[in-house]
């Protein structure tokens, strides 16, 4: 695998480590230690995922998470000091895949970037029909785009991924572990805010009105559903 | 039994005023009994005289007899001056009576009647023809005695007014003395019972309570007294909730600033531990230690910060539907995998927060690895009245007794010379999740040593049909909760 990362990372040791890491995994790593010079190298690169601080010097993590999603899809993995903070939702909200918590242990590390990267690796199951559909969204799982009334939305992987996932099984319950088992490769305690973050997002992205939601619909106390087609 | 304030204070009134007016009443009713009394008997002896040393030498032949003292018109001479009427005895068996008064002699008091023998003037204040009179009875040198009788029924009937009179007198001194020792009494406990209300708010732990001070008085100064007590109470409490704040914080600053260099020693001590096999023999075995230590400082960081979240009150729960069985067969399998776990067949569906839930079992677990190592440890989900319980019990040596109360106090260590890898904090950051959850987090001896952990979650939902069977996870005296926090 020689997917390409782009690791900002303001910290001259965490930077040196985490990118000896990825590259003894097999990534090709480049590196920026602010936000500023982060975006630069993004628009330069354009690589295959970031790995992202958010204490940033010059323009933090959280507005160059912003910058990114507003020119692409690129998957983005926050590292923050607290996993109890504001800093995870406002994160997720800003835009971010995923997040890891500091410290954290290099094996760790490599297995959450494989697993951001793997997301679009859902190839549809034989059988499985390369299109699906949803209310008025026509959903290409080959392709990964979808469209309402012939103009694509542009959606993240994580988000393309969870739609994907649930439009599978119209009607099926899905309870927030389960789809961060199969979105976020979590088996065991993911953070369900990552869950309810990523499904305000798609929300916005496909629903007519987001606050009454008709396609993606939550069942209290039990997970979410893909809404079932009419008859 | 102990007799009020307000009480004793009203016996004390109504007693003395009872003490005052009976004085005062026997007093004036005794001068107003013997005044009335002089006046009437002065007057009377002022008749008797006259009648004896005028009237009777007037009559002539001196009446011995009954026919001869009718004859004599002496009752009638008698009778015109004042309205004395009169019995005379001649010392034979027919006395002188008037009609009123039948068998009049015979009424007279024996002492009277030897007084009167003996010559002298007497007198006796008695019931005569059954009404109340004055008799002065007398002779002049021998027979007839004569006993002049006064009515003296309007100073009974004074008297009697009087005593009527002096009874409402003292009746309303007495009502009076109650409502004064009533007011009296409200009026000085006012500010004791004021006290008592401050000095109960203070107990409950509102420092701010301060009692109505103004009032020169011996209760305005204790007021003031009290006031100051409070004040320096509250400024002391102050000072030492300022002091703990400032410690926390420090803890918390020390812990941020540690986050940095640790990420990244953690990140490469993990590096280092991939690449051990590249090593020398010694260096291998120093790498193995690095690796190690590193993680020992990174588990005591984590928790620094963990528990300074809690100090800081930044910890808000996030509720949501949990399997518990679910959370307990994971922790179990990540942390202590080797422990025997018993789980209901049926899902035990929980309002509740799973990291937090995931925390508390796994420091449970972590501090059962670390004080009984090697030892047995079982793990079980029970569903009963109060609430679902997680038990985790070990085969370790247990603590002491005395010991338990202390054991989820940070930095507790039961046995200080034994060294482990946990922080020390790992039980109290168990039981601040726990109380945030609304859960009990409770730990006691085990019967045959050992240590028993017993988490109880509250049921929000209902639950599958709970095994009633008991679960050994009573409380007993010897249990230990930690102490309910207070956040400053």
């Amino acid at each position: 695998m020689d997917a390409h990362i782009l690791l900002v990372e303001d910290d001259p040791s965490i930077r040196e480590v985490t990118a000896l890491g990825l590259r003894a995994a097999g990534f090709t790593v480049g590196v920026a230690a602010d936000g500023v010079e982060g975006l630069e190298r993004w628009r330069a690169d354009r690589p295959d995922l970031v790995l992202l601080d958010v204490m940033l010097p010059r323009m933090d993590g959280l507005e160059v998470c912003r910058a990114i999603r507003r020119e692409a899809t690129t998957p983005i993995v926050m590292l923050t000091a607290r996993a109890d903070t504001i800093d995870v939702v406002v994160g997720l909200e800003s835009g971010a895949d995923d997040y890891l918590r500091k410290p954290f242990e290099m094996p760790e590390l490599v297995a959450r970037v494989r697993a951001a990267l793997r997301r679009h690796g859902h190839e549809p199951a034989s059988g499985t029909p390369a299109i699906l559909n949803l209310g008025p969204l026509r959903i290409d799982l080959a392709g990964r785009t979808v469209e309402r009334d012939g103009s694509e939305i542009a959606l993240t992987r994580t988000e393309f991924d969870l739609l994907a996932e649930l439009a599978r099984h119209p009607g099926q319950v899905f309870p927030r572990d389960l789809l961060l088992d199969r979105v976020w490769g979590y088996d065991y305690l993911g953070d369900s805010r990552l869950v309810d973050v990523a499904v305000g997002r798609l929300r916005a992205k496909i629903e007519a009105d987001p606050a009454v939601p008709s396609l993606v619909i939550t069942v209290r106390g039990a997970g979410y559903k893909a809404a079932r087609p009419p008859g | 039994m102990t007799i009020g304030i307000r009480t004793r204070l009203a016996l004390t009134l109504v007693g003395l005023v009872a003490v005052t007016v009976a004085a005062i009443g026997v007093g004036v009713y005794a001068f107003v009994d013997s005044s009335l009394r002089d006046a009437q008997l002065a007057q009377a002896r002022r008749q008797v005289d006259y009648n004896l040393s005028v009237l009777l030498p007037g009559a002539d032949p001196r009446p011995t007899d009954l026919r001869s003292f009718e004859a004599s018109g002496l009752p009638e001479a008698f009778g015109l001056r004042g309205d004395g009427r009169v019995i005379a005895d001649f010392g034979d068996a027919a006395p002188y009576t008037p009609a009123d008064l039948p068998g009049g002699l015979d009424q007279l008091s024996p002492e009277l009647r030897s007084i009167v023998a003996q010559g002298q003037l007497g007198y006796a204040w008695q019931t005569i023809g059954g009404r109340p009179a004055l008799v002065v009875g007398g002779q002049q040198g021998g027979p007839p005695a004569l006993y002049f009788v006064f009515p003296s029924q309007p100073i009974e009937d004074a008297l009697a007014q009087l005593r009527l009179g002096l009874l409402v007198a003292g009746a309303v001194a007495i009502l009076v003395a109650l409502l004064t020792a009533r007011l009296v009494a409200s009026g000085i406990l006012r500010p004791v019972a004021a006290g008592g209300r401050a000095a109960r708010r203070i107990a409950d732990g509102d420092l701010r309570a301060r009692v109505p001070e103004g009032g020169r008085d011996e209760f305005g100064r204790w007021a003031a007294e009290f006031n100051r007590m409070a004040d320096s109470l509250e400024a002391t409490v102050a000072r030492l909730q300022a002091a703990q704040l400032q410690n926390r914080q420090f803890v918390a600053d020390v812990a941020h600033e540690l986050r940095t260099p640790i990420t990244a020693l953690v990140a490469e001590a993990s590096m280092i531990e991939g690449g051990l096999d590249g090593l020398a023999p010694d260096a291998r075995r120093a790498a193995e230690l690095l690796v190690t230590d590193v993680r020992r400082l990174r588990a005591l960081v984590d928790d620094l910060m963990e528990i300074s979240r809690f100090d800081a009150a930044a910890e808000l729960p996030r509720l949501e539907p949990v399997d518990l069985g679910r959370v307990v067969t994971g922790v179990v399998a990540t942390r202590l995998p080797e422990a025997a776990v018993s789980i209901p067949r049926e899902p035990v569906i929980v309002d509740s927060d799973p990291r937090r839930l995931d925390r508390i079992i796994g420091n449970l677990l972590d501090n059962a690895r670390a004080h009984a190592p090697g030892a047995q440890v079982e793990v079980s989900l029970t569903t009963t009245r109060e609430g679902a319980m997680v038990v985790v019990a070990d085969r370790g040596p247990g603590v002491p007794a005395d010991a338990l109360p202390r054991i989820f106090d940070r930095f507790y260590k039961a046995d200080p010379s034994r060294r482990s890898g946990s922080s020390g904090l790992g039980l109290a950051i168990a039981a601040e999740h726990a109380a945030l959850l609304g859960a009990t987090l409770r730990a006691r001896g085990r019967p045959g040593g050992g240590m028993i952990f017993v988490l109880t979650l509250p049921v929000t939902r209902s639950l599958p049909s709970g095994d009633a069977a008991d679960t050994g996870a009573r409380d007993d005296d010897r249990a230990s909760e930690p102490a309910s926090r207070i956040r400053p």
